[in-house]
């Protein structure tokens, strides 16, 4: 009996395994695919016109660089429109003062609600917005000047509704969780958003993505009730059989940071998977078409939860198959999640050397070492959130709780060894 | 980014003309199966009769047997002589024989050969697909194909149920994975994967992979070689790394009181006594090596030569260094040489003289030459004269080798036993035959109850379990009384000598039947414990 238990559980994880190894790798499969991840060369036209979101809060010690690089982009028809709170008067001081600098550029918008949330204050912005491509930035965002004219070309070449344009965060050398947080978003942005787009469905993320305006009105904009609003947006477009088309260049990524503190990365895990959860409760996903679509939009969705429950599943299967007495066959079977899931940390350790070599970080054996001993601490955290999120969820708790930001990515590359290792 | 794949971007359009298509399938797709078809004709014929039954061939069977039955890894306490992979490929493979043979007199271990016949397709297919991915031309993966499976010493060995032919297969499918034309990250885990398997089926294919990591440097992409390495590298150790898992999980890993250790059978295999210098004509080697150019010199010879000038080219270089690091291991004089080890290397001899055929046609045809008609011809005509000479010399000496191995019996005398034993002896619960593996299967489907009554003659003196298992009381020197039938083949009575229990029993038996003479007979003896 127990046996039979070992052996289903086992072969379930080794299929989730397998399942995550795959579409981690997706980018990588051939050379050509690789080359297709990027964005195309544009051809020195600006076809559309473009309004960046920029919602602010507390963020007044990031804002101004991050406004200054905007303005450096070199397309010629955009504006920057910054959000700030009401009850936010030093970030609404500092958003104003900035529109003074490049007043034709720059607007300043109040988010008036109550309860404040991201979707709400872009939300806000929406019927004011004259570009006919909407953007969306973080506060402590670097955006690279080309990269409006690449997305402008990417909408046109491919007659795309939506560009998710990559995300990195840099700061890998701060501590243990950042690194594995940098190569997760590595992995996400190069590889398996690009399968997604592929396959047709697809989470955005919140940051860096590019929207038509007019589809973004037509489906009524962010949903104010969603914690994770950016995903929410993505799995409506797609359920409409909205194109969506991803790009990854490493010269023209949005570099970001970690959250500031293990707990605040904890945080922000509870806020996302109980975003995908309500996503899922919403089911605009069950308007797609095709059985096979919505059994990839359910897989899609549950992905964090079976990250976070292969995270524990796996020891517990090899130590029943080591103590228990079960047939020689059975404890053999119930380490066979063991093989990709060794060949997931094997392939992570080969992409820490690529992010390293991309970026020109300086990237040390102790970080090889720091990604391996932090990998089962971090899947304990992982997990801890999932379960949160679902706590959360089914008490019926959906306030937003907001990570906090200190520039610890604005550090110039080459200074890594000034900073805690 | 479409939702269709999108165009390769860093590549020019290229028109390609379509391939040429006959009745549906390729001109490589005939090719292919016309070669695969002739060798295994030629290898089946006559497959159960020639060569002599081997005692591995039995011993391999045997534990298959016992896969199949649930017993275990083997009839007897598996010691982690091999990695079982092999045997296991074979209790897979055993419904083929079982479909057509029928009969319980017929020798179990020729005609279980049948299980040969796929692998040895499948593995012609292979060397190709490898051929032609190497950049051959067609008619030298053709040659090649002809070479790996009609040289006589080829028809020999690979009709044999031998964990090296299992092994050569996955070694093959490795090495076409690694030369995927679209550097897919996949194909190459996959190479890591069958790589693992080529150990797993005989610890020896660890010798080639070296070359396999070569081939893995040549065709992969700069932007993905990291992971590619990483995938290959990881693959290959995860999946070796289930052999002393199950040591671990049984905690047989290390050599201790009174169990049997993977550590222990891997260094029982690292010092077995030596066979001696190839060169030194009193030793094991220098015989077996005579043995190998019986069969055939001019794949030896040949491919020794060819491998040699093919290091000097680069798309044969990993080839030619699977050749060299197999040659060079078999050369050691202080190793142990089976007669079954030239078939690991037959692969790539055949592809190192296909491709230095190739290279030797190019240079003949294409150097320096002038568009002028007369000399384009005399240069084919060279070409053509050289192949007719090669063929003059090659084929008659083939065919003469290919026609004994279709055509010669010297299985006889063990056909003959096994139908006497069928026929003559019904065994009771607790008779006991002492027998080869040659016949240890037919004894186990005559009825002998089980592997304590069909002893494998070794196990008599080296597994105490069967000598604790004899219904006699007393010391366990006299415990050879128990036995009651010994067949003695020409590999019992070599080996003998080591065995105190058996040589006291052969001492005492009268002779029931006798088949063949002088040093091969074969004799159905009775153990007369009076006498």
């Amino acid at each position: 009996m127990l046996a039979a238990a070992v052996l289903v559980v086992s072969l379930v994880l080794f299929s989730i395994a397998a399942a995550t190894l795959w579409w981690m790798m997706h980018a990588w499969r051939t050379p050509e695919m690789l080359a297709s991840t990027k964005f195309d060369e544009p051809d020195g036209t600006c076809g559309h016109s473009f309004s960046l979101l920029l919602p602010a809060r507390h963020e007044q010690g990031v804002l101004e660089h991050t406004v200054q690089r905007m303005l450096e982009s070199t397309h010629d028809d955009y504006e920057i429109i910054i959000i700030t709170g009401h009850d936010d008067p030093e970030t609404t001081q500092l958003a104003e003062k900035l529109a003074e600098l490049a007043p034709d550029k720059v607007r300043v918008v109040t988010d008036t609600h109550e309860v404040k949330s991201k979707a709400k204050a872009l939300n806000t912005a929406l019927p004011l917005c004259r570009g006919d491509i909407i953007g969306v930035f973080d506060a402590e965002d670097i955006v690279h000047p080309e990269l409006l004219v690449h997305v402008d070309y990417a909408f046109r070449s491919e007659q795309a509704d939506v560009v998710q344009g990559g995300v990195q965060l840099i700061n890998f050398h701060s501590s243990w969780y950042s690194l594995r947080n940098c190569l997760e978003y590595f992995f996400w942005f190069r590889s398996r958003l690009h399968l997604q787009a592929q396959k047709g469905f697809i989470t955005l993320g919140g940051n860096t993505v590019f929207i038509k305006t007019d589809l973004l009105r037509q489906i009524g904009g962010w949903d104010p009730n969603c914690l994770a609003e950016d995903c929410d947006l993505g799995v409506r477009v797609s359920s409409q059989g909205g194109k969506v088309v991803v790009a990854y260049d490493t010269q023209m990524v949005t570099r970001e940071e970690t959250p500031a503190s293990l707990l605040s990365l904890f945080k922000q895990r509870t806020r996302w998977n109980q975003g995908f959860l309500q996503v899922y409760r919403k089911a605009d996903w069950k308007q797609l078409p095709t059985v096979r679509q919505r059994m990839l939009a359910r897989f899609t969705l549950a992905t964090p939860f079976f990250a976070a429950m292969s995270g524990l599943a796996v020891p517990i299967g090899i130590g029943i198959g080591v103590f228990v007495d079960v047939p020689i066959v059975i404890a053999m079977v119930s380490w066979l999640p063991v093989v990709p899931a060794f060949l997931v940390l094997a392939f992570e350790v080969a992409a820490l050397r690529d992010f390293g070599k991309q970026y020109n970080l300086n990237v040390r054996f102790i970080h090889y070492v720091k990604l391996v001993i932090g990998t089962p601490f971090y899947q304990v955290t992982l997990m801890a959130a999932a379960l949160r999120a679902v706590w959360r969820e089914t008490t019926g708790r959906k306030d937003w709780e907001l990570t906090r930001h200190v520039g610890a990515h604005l550090v110039a590359p080459a200074h890594t060894s000034a900073t805690t290792v | 980014m479409s939702i269709l794949l999108d165009p390769p971007v860093q590549r020019a359009d290229v028109t390609r003309a379509e391939p040429r298509r006959f009745l549906g399938r390729s001109i490589d797709f005939w090719i292919c199966a016309t070669l695969v078809i002739a060798v295994v004709i030629v290898q089946a014929w006559n497959i159960a009769d020639y060569p002599t039954v081997s005692d591995d061939e039995g011993t391999y069977l045997a534990q298959a047997w016992a896969l199949q039955h649930g017993i275990g890894l083997a009839p007897y306490t598996y010691w982690y002589d091999h990695p079982p992979f092999g045997w296991m490929q074979i209790a897979a493979l055993s419904w083929i024989p079982a479909l057509i043979f029928h009969g319980h007199q017929l020798l179990v271990v020729g005609y279980a050969r049948i299980i040969m016949l796929p692998v040895t397709a499948v593995s012609a297919i292979l060397v190709y697909v490898l051929a032609k991915r190497l950049t051959l031309p067609r008619w030298a993966a053709a040659l090649a194909v002809v070479c790996f499976g009609l040289s006589p010493l080829s028809v020999t060995l690979q009709r044999e149920v031998f964990l090296d032919n299992f092994a050569v297969l996955w070694l093959l499918a490795a090495f076409v994975l690694a030369y995927s034309p679209r550097k897919h990250l996949w194909h190459h885990v996959a190479a890591g994967v069958c790589a693992a398997l080529a150990c797993l089926s005989k610890e020896t294919a660890l010798i080639a992979v070296p070359a396999l990591v070569v081939a893995l440097w040549q065709n992969v992409h700069h932007a993905t070689r990291r992971y590619s390495f990483v995938g290959f590298a990881g693959a290959f150790i995860l999946v070796g790394i289930q052999y002393p898992l199950y040591a671990v999980l049984r905690g047989e890993l290390f050599e201790g009181n009174g169990h049997v250790s993977l550590i222990g059978g891997v260094l029982y295999q690292i010092e077995r006594p030596g066979s001696g210098s190839i060169f030194a004509s009193s030793s094991n080697s220098y015989t077996i090596f005579h043995s190998w150019l019986y069969y055939d010199p001019l794949l030896i010879v040949g491919g020794v030569a060819a491998t040699l000038i093919a290091l000097a080219f680069r798309h044969l270089r990993p080839v030619a260094i699977a050749a060299v690091l197999l040659t060079l291991v078999a050369m050691r004089p202080t190793g142990y040489l089976p007669a079954m080890y030239v078939i690991q290397v037959l692969p790539f001899f055949a592809l190192v003289i296909a491709g230095v055929a190739d290279r030797l046609v190019a240079l003949i045809t294409a150097y320096r030459a002038r568009p002028v008609r007369w000399e384009q011809g005399a240069r084919f005509l060279v070409v053509a004269l050289i192949a007719a000479a090669a063929a003059f010399y090659v084929v008659p000496k083939w065919y003469h080798g290919d026609r004994t191995a279709d055509t010669a019996d010297p299985n006889a005398g063990y056909q003959a036993a096994a139908t006497w034993v069928a026929d003559h002896i019904k065994p009771t619960k607790n008779t006991r035959i002492v027998v080869d593996d040659g016949l240890w299967l037919n004894m186990a489907e005559d009825g002998f109850n089980g592997s304590h009554h069909d002893i494998y003659f070794f196990k008599l003196d080296l597994d105490p379990a069967v000598m604790a298992n004899s219904s006699l009381p007393g010391p366990t020197a006299d415990k050879w009384k128990d036995l009651d039938y010994i067949v003695s083949t020409p590999y019992l009575r070599q080996n003998a000598v080591s065995l105190p229990t058996l040589v006291t029993a052969l001492a005492h038996t009268r002779v029931l039947a006798s088949f063949g003479s002088g040093a091969n007979v074969i004799q159905v003896l009775q153990v007369v414990p009076g006498s």
